[in-house]
């Protein structure tokens, strides 16, 4: 009987494994929707909360990316806060010009305004 | 010798470089009820299973549908889990196969009722196999070996497990694994001499 050398055989082998098959995207979702309707199912049939469900929650909107992000934002505005730029306005400045309240009512509006539209 | 380093478990979205916890910490997270780690452990261990089914059934979409219920079998069962005694992948590992020999039998009988009217169906399914796995000469030769050559052939030389994991998976002996792949490398290499053969007269 004919055989074909090992070094093919061994080649081909190595070949096959190079192509192993990546998971595809939408079985990981199969595999992980089926995951969780377990999970769920055995939660509700034990009655006890979700270990780690602030971490789940934390997932939920989005995780580490968006908290990172957050950081960032609130970072910028206690910065912004603390020592404005030259190019926006002082928010001191917003707060003392609230403190002198001025009321629509202060304008004095009512006679000629509302004359001029009648 | 080839790069081998390569590791299907990557297919998907990595995670930024922390500590792995194993396969067994997860599953016991699982049992916990944390949802991570079901994600985790589907990256970590669908692809092996997913890979194996593919060449053991050399038909992609039976392939995934059994690695969706090996995984199933892995959800439900993680509360039953014993850390300690065996390798997660071990398990996975078996029940795949298991199921992958399940939907041979069950295929098997269904194929030859319902194929067409001819004069010989069996003969037309093996063509249609045929011309399925023309493309990969080894997915046609391994689909001609024993069921047990078979599995142990590609545990252990294209999913690179050792033959002592490769017993535990297939519930034999290191001698046995050892026995079963050295025949089916023989057969094999006779198969695909045989193969170059037949296609200098098919193809001309």
């Amino acid at each position: 009987m004919k055989m074909a050398d090992n070094d093919e055989l061994e080649n081909l082998f190595a070949q096959a494994r190079q192509e192993r098959p990546a998971l595809p995207e939408d079985l990981a979702v199969r595999i992980e929707t089926d995951a969780e309707a377990v999970r769920l199912r055995r939660l509700n049939a034990t009655g006890r909360p979700a270990r780690r469900s602030w971490l789940q929650a934390f997932e939920g909107v989005g995780g580490w990316r968006v908290l990172g992000g957050l950081v960032a934002a609130s970072a910028a505005g206690v910065w912004i806060g603390f020592s404005a730029p030259a190019f926006l306005p002082d928010p001191a400045n917003f707060i003392y010009a609230q403190e002198t309240t001025f009321l629509v009512a202060d304008l004095n509006l009512d006679a000629d305004f509302l004359e001029a539209e009648e | 010798m080839e790069d081998l380093t390569s590791h299907p478990e990557q297919a998907r979205g990595g995670s930024a470089a922390m500590p792995e916890p194993s396969d067994d910490a997860l599953l016991g997270r699982f049992a916990d009820g944390d949802a991570m780690a079901a994600r985790l452990l589907t990256d970590r261990l669908g692809p092996r299973s997913f890979s194996v089914a593919l060449r053991m059934l050399g038909n992609r979409s039976e392939a995934e549908d059994i690695t969706q219920e090996a995984m199933m079998r892995l959800w439900q069962m993680a509360p039953d889990w014993v850390p300690g005694q065996a390798q997660v992948s071990t398990w996975l590992y078996r029940v795949t196969l298991n199921l992958c020999v399940d939907q041979r039998r069950r295929k098997r009988p269904q194929t030859l009722e319902n194929a067409p009217e001819v004069q010989d169906g069996a003969a037309s399914v093996v063509d249609r196999m045929q011309d399925d796995a023309r493309k990969d000469a080894l997915q046609t030769a391994l689909g001609q070996l024993p069921e047990r050559q078979q599995q142990a052939v590609i545990l252990r030389h294209i999913e690179e497990l050792p033959n002592p994991e490769i017993a535990g998976i297939m519930d034999i002996s290191v001698e046995a694994v050892e026995s079963l792949i050295a025949r089916g490398k023989r057969a094999l290499a006779a198969s695909l001499a045989g193969r170059r053969d037949e296609l200098g007269y098919e193809n001309g």
